[in-house]
């Protein structure tokens, strides 16, 4: 089986958030393996977010800001 | 235990054909603490809204979970209605499985419905966590700021003065007017543009209520939604405004020569010069730049006194000038006045510029008979260089064959790739406007499609054809120039199938609209951004076209896209009403997700005064320690103390750790 990478990505709501929406809305097709958590500004990152997110399970982290 | 309510909306085939809708109701049921997984249609109309409002009421959920589309443009609707029912509104969170799932893996059934159940996994994590918050509010200044004094900006500015409030219209060039000022007619009823245009500039400058403020530029934006901080640089115009009568001696007396931008460098204007003959206000500017500083004397300097009479030698300018407004003694700062405004609302209406020729080498832009279409409308307009006589550039001679090329810069890769959508009226406008008045003119328009979509337009195209203005499908590959000022036009006629050569006296090159120099700069200064062509972006295409993802700016007319006049105006109007609107109502809700510091955890190291990009934090002397206090008026909400804070002592409400390491566990998971 082919390896499926999980992602999460952190994006601001004010800019990459907004271009997902706009992916979205233009019907770009991307893979689903990459979920999103918004956050108010990319500053809102805690780096321990990053860390907790390769804890848990995720095997790729995004930060869009 | 918090009682969640799930509820997912199919958004008519939107969501439901890529999501398998009832498989994530099914999933989310049995999450933990959820007390009700529902799906419906539309779960933002009256009967979805009904949905969730029902269970509240019943007691059956305490929190609110809407899956559907981006909490970007719904989630106040859904916050509205969660209030409603007597739910504390940020008792509620979103999951978005449309914009960024279903819309984005639509031939992927099974990964879009995986990640939809992901989300709403993610969402009830964090709905756990949600504490109730108290909205804040704020006074507004009954004031606004519009920005670009083109026909757009004139009525934004001349709607909101009507309804009483205070607004300054700012305006880069030394007169309002725009570039509706340099037509001749306009589409598509012909009307003089100057004769319906001239009129509303002279309310615009004498309304008690507006404040022009031309020839101006804004420096900086500060503050938020309701109480902007403005500040705008008045460019030193080199020439006392309050004594100037725009009687246009000193420019009569001026010795130099610059290429006029008003008439599209088509004639020369004076160092020292009046925007044009209309101009509101009516001052004179000194052109620094290209002032020859007569007599060796820069400005600021005292004149050289004559060896023989004792007088002062003066420039011709201030000779000229009979109300001591040109004073050239008169030490100008360079940099012009600082002007600070407070304002509640702004319009940006920066309007557009139309694409020079030179890029277009193909097109033999050296030759003066090649003008663009906004050249043509200087030549044709009785206030342009010919003063309305019709004729060509390079021997004052009338054209006998003209050839209008379209979708030059527009519709092209190599330049823009958008629809100009106003050339197809205006080079039609302007071969009828020729073709009625010397009927023996011939007249070719090489067009890709045409396009004139709008109210009384295509009659208006049917009328010129039928005046004989011939029609030739297909893109001009190249025009050269031919001995005796005559011009080869080379296309591809794709109606014959065949290329095609024409001769002709002229050729006009219906050259494409872009945005006003400076709009992103503009744009990164207000907090809004543009889209991939450089117009800015509006909130929402069809729901919210005159908002912007910053609350209190809204823009209007061609600094949105290219548009012509009638939807200008209508936008223009559309926004001035919208941001009429927190005027009216005087105060604004702010919402209450803003940090907070637990002053028991600080320890007062000044991390998050440093890092604070709004100046919100400050150090404050509390029992003899210092401990972190945030402004709640000026902190935005961004985060950053928060992830900062070695201490962890300060939470973003609305993003808490909490909130975010439980999204983080359900999407990683």
């Amino acid at each position: 089986m082919q390896f499926e990478p999980k992602i999460i990505a952190f994006l601001c709501n004010w800019c990459s958030y907004a271009g997902a929406d706009l992916a979205g809305s233009l019907r770009f097709q991307y893979p689903p393996n990459v979920t999103v958590v918004r956050v108010p500004c990319s500053g809102r990152v805690n780096p321990m977010f990053i860390l907790k997110a390769f804890f848990t399970g995720a095997d790729g982290v995004l930060v869009g800001g | 235990m918090p009682r969640i309510g799930v509820y997912i909306c199919h958004c008519g085939e939107n969501i439901a054909g890529a999501v398998n809708v009832e498989e994530v109701r099914k999933y989310a049921e049995q999450l933990p603490e959820v007390a009700i997984a529902r799906d419906y249609l539309f779960m933002c109309s009256d009967p979805g809204q009904e949905l969730i409002k029902q269970d509240i009421r019943a007691g059956l959920v305490d929190r609110v979970v809407v899956a559907a589309c981006t909490p970007r443009t719904h989630e106040p609707i859904f916050r509205e209605a969660v209030a409603e029912a007597g739910l504390n509104k940020y008792l509620f969170e979103m999951a978005n499985i449309r914009d960024q799932d279903s819309w984005a893996h639509w031939h992927d059934k099974e990964g879009a419905t995986a990640k939809a159940k992901k989300l709403v996994a993610s969402a009830v994590a964090k709905a756990a966590f949600l504490e109730p918050l108290e909205d804040r509010f704020v006074e507004v200044t009954p004031a606004a700021l519009v920005v670009g004094g083109g026909v757009a900006g004139m009525f934004a500015a001349l709607d909101l003065a009507g309804m009483g409030y205070q607004v300054y219209l700012v305006e880069k060039n030394p007169s309002i007017g725009g570039n509706m000022a340099k037509l001749d007619k306009t589409f598509p009823t012909n009307d003089c543009s100057a004769c319906i245009l001239t009129p509303v500039m002279v309310r615009v400058g004498t309304h008690p209520k507006i404040k022009l403020l031309t020839y101006s530029e804004v420096e900086s934006v500060e503050g938020s939604f309701g109480n902007f901080k403005v500040k705008v640089r008045r460019k030193q115009t080199y020439i006392d405004w309050d004594k100037c009568t725009g009687c246009g001696d000193c420019v009569n007396a001026c010795p130099a020569r610059i290429p006029n931008e008003f008439n599209e460098g088509m004639d020369n204007r004076r160092a020292v010069y009046i925007e044009f003959p209309q101009a509101v206000p009516k001052k004179a500017v000194v052109d620094l730049e290209h002032c020859l500083n007569c007599g060796k004397r820069t400005i600021g300097t005292a004149p050289r006194i004559h060896s023989k009479t004792g007088k002062p030698i003066l420039a011709p300018c201030e000779r000229a000038c009979k109300t001591g407004a040109c004073d050239r003694s008169k030490a100008y700062d360079p940099e012009g006045e600082i002007i600070e405004l407070a304002v509640g609302t702004i319009i940006v209406t920066t309007g557009y510029r139309v694409m020079d020729k030179a890029p277009f080498k193909e097109y033999s832009p050296q030759s003066p008979n090649v003008v663009t279409a906004m050249q043509l409308e200087r030549i044709l307009s009785a206030t342009g260089p010919t003063a309305g006589h019709f004729e060509r550039p390079s021997d004052k001679e009338k054209p006998k064959t003209i050839a209008f090329v379209s979708c030059v810069g527009s519709r092209d890769k190599r330049h823009h790739t958008y629809c100009s959508k106003v050339c197809c009226m205006y080079m039609l406008k302007e071969a009828r406007l020729i073709k009625e008045k010397y009927p023996e003119t011939d007249i070719y328009i090489f067009f890709i499609d045409v396009r004139t979509a709008g109210k009384d337009f295509e009659e208006y195209y049917n009328y010129c054809r039928n005046l004989g203005i011939k029609m030739l499908r297909g893109r001009v590959g190249g025009v050269d120039e031919l001995p005796g000022d005559r011009l080869r036009v080379r296309a591809y006629d794709v109606d014959l199938g065949a290329p095609v050569e024409l001769e002709a006296d002229l050729v006009v090159l219906a050259t494409a609209i872009e945005p006003a120099p400076g709009l992103a700069e503009l744009g990164r200064k207000l907090g809004i951004t543009c889209g991939s062509e450089g117009f800015l972006k509006e909130m929402h295409t069809k729901l919210y076209p005159v908002e912007t993802p910053v609350r209190g700016v809204y823009i209007a007319g061609c600094a949105q896209g290219p548009k012509d006049i009638p939807e200008a105006v209508s936008q223009a109007r559309a926004a001035s009403s919208a941001a009429a609107v927190p005027l009216t109502f005087g105060k604004i809700v702010v919402e209450p997700l803003i940090s907070e510091v637990n002053q028991r955890k600080c320890s007062g190291c000044g991390t998050c005064e440093k890092l604070c990009p709004y100046s919100a934090i400050k150090l404050v002397e509390d029992k003899g320690r210092l401990r972190s206090h945030i402004d709640e008026a000026l902190c935005a909400g961004c985060g950053v103390c928060a992830a900062a804070c070695p201490s962890g002592a300060i939470t973003l409400h609305g993003f808490t750790n909490a909130q975010i390491s439980a999204q983080i566990k359900a999407l990683a998971s």
